[in-house]
């Protein structure tokens, strides 16, 4: 088939889907809705299954498919194309989109079936998947900005999609404003590379990278790349922009799957990966994203241990790995970040679906204090919880090890790295396992602390098989990009994430060959970090529970600290947010009440005198208007004569 | 021109006999009271326009002011049926035809 | 005087009497006839002016159908001679009274200084220069009307296909007009 019609196919079909639910949206038939919108994925998938094979026929060097559908803009010598493109990258994004879309559209035909606007909520999730795919294939900043604006809107109206609550629109709404200080960046970056390269077409700008590395601060390639890091700040919730995301956990659960674990929130590392080219020759750029990265993902992963609401503590799990996937690319290791952003892609959106499956079980109950001993009577949902558990904490050879380990190895031995950065990432990774098995023992075992008019359930078939299959992914989704060092000793098994990677992204510079027992030594490590504190978390929660009370008792100030999310959010509110509604209430008063509106209101009395006079003439009576028109022949007619 | 005007009928007599009978049109709308009398003197006042559409068509031998009379007809037969559903629905709510309790839309 | 000349002077007066009627007619069914009557004399004015076709359809949808609409509906009102058939008001009435009288002057006036050969410049026109002889060839009504339709049907063909469209509108309208209860006014 015609590659420009696979490419409309793909593209367009999700948004049928939203226009077909959009149009219907007051209908509350799930089935049909729910029917629509996973068919609309799913051809979607289809497609990105055919382009990714025709990408594998061709040969190495040529790995690229480019659609041009029409010229957008054309203004002087700013010209942008609706043009696409799959190349190595995007592909590998294309299949976890749509893949994992729908999936997790089938889970939320079952899970929102409940609620009165459900078509419209299949609308929302079939124009999200639309706007992910042109920021993912776009082949202009412009097209990827379009879809990058798209998916925070979509995201916005999920978010509040029960809006009714007041603080569930609070948290749409905050999640839309903070996006907007990041897009605002990631505007700024583009007119930077603009003015830099004279294009925004991506192909162009990378081909255009110089070779030599750019060291200066202030250098043009810095700052352009400097703000679109800040973009993706706010979009794939890192320091300082992380805030809205956890407050995003109001959205239904289905949609913290997809929006707020698996895809959008990705999109700041995929944009720089595509960029990598420019990003690899800003070397200051790159240790800001290494340093926030791995700031974020200890932060969140110290927050996600004191958390009691089983999404918040996914959503700081969420941050905390979004910051090791910021790390891996900060110290160049664009492959790493994106093997880990598809693993856990996998594991994050099981996990999510899986507390979902809980919440749907124990009627919309998210503290984890109320649940407990869930194992015996939800067996699918626990086992899949489980396999997405050892996935996450990194136990080989389940997929969260590789992908976590090649990060933490690159950030030790890359030249961009540094042993600090790696002794932050392990000792996040231990917090992960930490928080991560007190969630499984809280939820799924110990003691059951279900209250006693709460009966759970197994959730229904339609919500287990997208549960059994990412699963399965978890699991096998790591073995594709098995690092050279275990592949070599267990019979010369290739990287093949790494090989189909290759072509597209550049190699880090300076990088020297490792001794392979210290690779050993450190995976070593990390591992037996990760076991060590699942162990001693699994000792608390489940064999004496008595103890984390204590120990947070004994060392009160800091647990409260870090109970309250480092009061981060006050911070927010002090400096900026208040100081910012007291102005505009000043500006309001002072500029808009008194001057202008008091000038509208002179011109509006001025208007309504006039009115007043002419308002005599007006007499009702057609007949002397009809002698108007008369008298004004009359007058025309004699000028026309007398001249 | 010498001629004598009984005898010689030129372009100059249709115009005029035009012109006089659209004034008597225009007297109409603007007298009477009657809404359906107002209606018909405005059927003069088209036919007035007729007039001389085709009395500039004869002595211009051109076939397109014959072409514009027709059109005229077509929308002054609209019009009147217009007017004259208006003039039945105001009729019908208010018992009255007389223009002058049709003030309604006073300023 | 000839025949042609006496015509002319007759149908004249015809036409200005009977319009000067239907403004003087207290009763609307004499108002009326005498546009009937106005309507007719029309017709005949066309045909001195050898336009067949247009006489016919002026005596077919005017003399016909609209005064037989006008006629129905002042049965169905059942409306006897007025008691103020003319606005009173003194002040507009003689601006009224002026205004038509000075437009009368003032176009029969333009019509008298504009004598310059308005009609020979415009034979001169090329375009029409065929058109012409034919017509002139063509003095039968039968030729006349073929004429007509042919013009008709090419170069206003697209105004005629309007006017169908308008015809389509106004018959809808119509009915849903005289359907409606009435405005927005409710009844005391």
């Amino acid at each position: 088939m015609d590659h420009s019609i696979l490419m409309a196919v793909l593209l367009l079909s999700p948004f049928v889907g939203f226009l077909i639910n959009g149009v219907r949206y007051k209908q509350a038939t799930y089935k049909i809705s729910g029917g629509i919108a996973t068919a609309a994925i799913f051809i979607s998938f289809i497609c990105s299954v055919l382009l990714f094979s025709e990408l594998v026929g061709l040969p190495v060097d040529q790995r690229k498919i480019h659609v041009k559908f029409f010229e957008w803009l054309n203004v002087d010598k700013f010209k942008v194309d609706a043009a696409f493109y799959v190349d190595q990258i995007s592909a590998i994004m294309i299949l976890i989109i749509t893949g994992v879309g729908t999936l997790i559209h089938m889970f939320s035909t079952e899970y929102m079936h409940h609620d009165k606007g459900v078509t419209k909520y299949f609308a929302y999730l079939n124009l999200f998947v639309f706007n992910m795919l042109i920021l993912v294939l776009g082949d202009s900043l412009l097209t990827m900005f379009v879809g990058w604006e798209g998916v925070g809107l979509c995201s916005y109206l999920l978010i509040g999609f029960w809006f009714t609550d007041k603080d569930k629109a609070a948290a749409g709404m905050k999640a839309f404003i903070t996006n907007r200080v990041g897009d605002a960046a990631f505007l700024l970056g583009m007119f930077v590379l603009f003015s830099t390269f004279g294009t925004l077409n991506i192909q162009e700008i990378n081909a255009m990278a110089p070779t030599v590395a750019e060291t200066s601060w202030m250098g043009a390639l810095t700052m352009g790349t400097m703000f679109l890091f800040v973009g993706a700040t706010g979009k794939s919730a890192q320091i300082p922009l992380y805030v809205w995301l956890p407050d995003a956990m109001a959205g239904p659960t289905p949609v913290s799957a997809l929006i707020h674990a698996a895809t959008m929130v990705t999109a700041g590392i995929y944009m720089i990966v595509r960029l990598n080219p420019i990003f690899i020759m800003t070397p200051n750029t790159m240790l800001v994203i290494a340093i926030v990265g791995a700031l974020t993902a200890l932060m969140a992963a110290s927050i996600g241990i004191t958390q009691w609401d089983i999404k918040k503590v996914l959503a700081y799990s969420t941050v905390s790995q979004l910051g090791y996937m910021f790390l891996a690319v900060g110290v160049g290791a664009f492959g790493a970040g994106l093997f880990h952003l598809m693993t856990h892609a996998f594991f994050k959106a099981l996990m999510f679906l899986g507390s979902g499956s809980v919440i749907h079980a124990m009627h919309e109950e998210q503290d984890i204090r109320k649940m407990g001993g869930l194992k015996k009577y939800m067996p699918i949902t626990h086992w899949t919880f489980f396999l997405g558990w050892v996935a996450i904490i990194g136990i080989p050879p389940f997929a969260g090890f590789f992908s976590k380990d090649e990060i933490l190895w690159m950030s030790f031995h890359s030249p961009m790295g540094h042993p600090v950065l790696w002794a932050i990432g392990a000792l996040s990774a231990g917090m992960t396992a930490f928080y991560m098995t007190r969630l499984m023992c809280l939820t799924f075992w110990g003691k059951s602390r279900v209250p006693k008019t709460v009966h759970p359930h197994e959730s229904p078939a339609l919500m287990t098989i997208p549960l059994i299959v990412l699963a399965v992914l978890s699991v096998v989704g790591g073995w594709i990009g098995i690092p050279e060092v275990i592949g070599h000793t267990f019979g010369h098994i290739p990287n093949y994430l790494m090989e189909w990677l290759h072509p597209v992204l550049k190699p880090i510079p300076n990088l020297t060959e490792a001794e392979h027992s210290l690779e050993w030594g450190l995976m070593g490590a990390s591992v037996g970090i990760a076991s060590i504190s699942a162990f001693i978390a699994y000792h608390f929660y489940v064999k004496s529970p008595e103890i984390p009370g204590k120990i947070a008792n004994s060392i009160k100030p800091l647990y409260e600290l870090v109970f309250k999310k480092y009061l981060v959010d006050e911070l927010y509110f002090k400096t900026i947010i208040n100081p910012l509604i007291e102005l505009s209430r000043k500006v309001w008063f002072y500029v808009d009440v008194n001057f202008i509106d008091k000038i509208t209101y002179v011109i509006a009395d001025l208007i309504k005198g006039g009115g007043g006079v002419t308002r005599s003439l007006q007499t009702g009576n057609v007949q002397i208007y009809a002698m108007y028109i008369a008298i004004g022949l009359v007058v025309a007619l004699s000028i026309i004569i007398i001249k | 021109m010498q001629s004598n005007m009984f005898t010689d009928i030129s372009l100059n007599h249709y115009l005029v006999l035009s012109s006089i009978l659209f004034v008597i049109g225009m007297a109409g709308v603007l007298l009477r009271r009657n809404v359906i009398v107002i209606l018909m003197s405005i059927e003069l006042m088209l036919n007035a326009v007729n007039i001389s559409f085709i009395a500039f068509s004869k002595y211009t031998q051109n076939v397109d002011g014959q072409i514009m009379v027709f059109f005229v007809m077509t929308i002054a037969a609209a019009e009147a049926a217009v007017g004259l559903a208006l003039a039945v629905t105001i009729f019908k709510r208010f018992k009255e035809v007389n223009i002058k309790f049709f003030e309604h839309l006073r300023g | 005087m000839t025949s042609d000349v006496f015509l002319f002077w007759f149908l004249a007066l015809l036409i200005i009497g009977s319009g000067l009627a239907v403004l003087l007619f207290t009763n609307p069914i004499y108002s009326a006839l005498s546009l009937a009557m106005t309507m007719v004399g029309v017709a005949a004015v066309f045909i001195t002016l050898q336009a067949f076709f247009i006489a016919g359809v002026q005596l077919i949808v005017y003399a016909g159908a609209v005064m037989v609409l006008f006629v129905m509906v002042l049965m169905l009102f059942d409306i006897k001679a007025e008691v103020q058939a003319f606005s009173s008001g003194k002040i507009s009435g003689a601006i009224k009274l002026i205004s038509v009288g000075l437009l009368s002057g003032l176009i029969v006036g333009g019509i008298i200084m504009s004598q310059k050969s308005f009609v020979g410049e415009m034979t001169k026109d090329a375009v029409h220069m065929a058109e012409i002889q034919k017509l002139k060839k063509s003095t039968s009504p039968d030729a006349s009307s073929k004429e007509l339709g042919m013009v008709l049907f090419s170069k206003h063909i697209f105004g005629f296909e309007a006017l169908g469209v308008l015809l389509t509108v106004i018959a809808v309208g119509t009915v849903a007009l005289a359907r409606s209860r009435g405005g927005t006014h409710h009844a005391k």
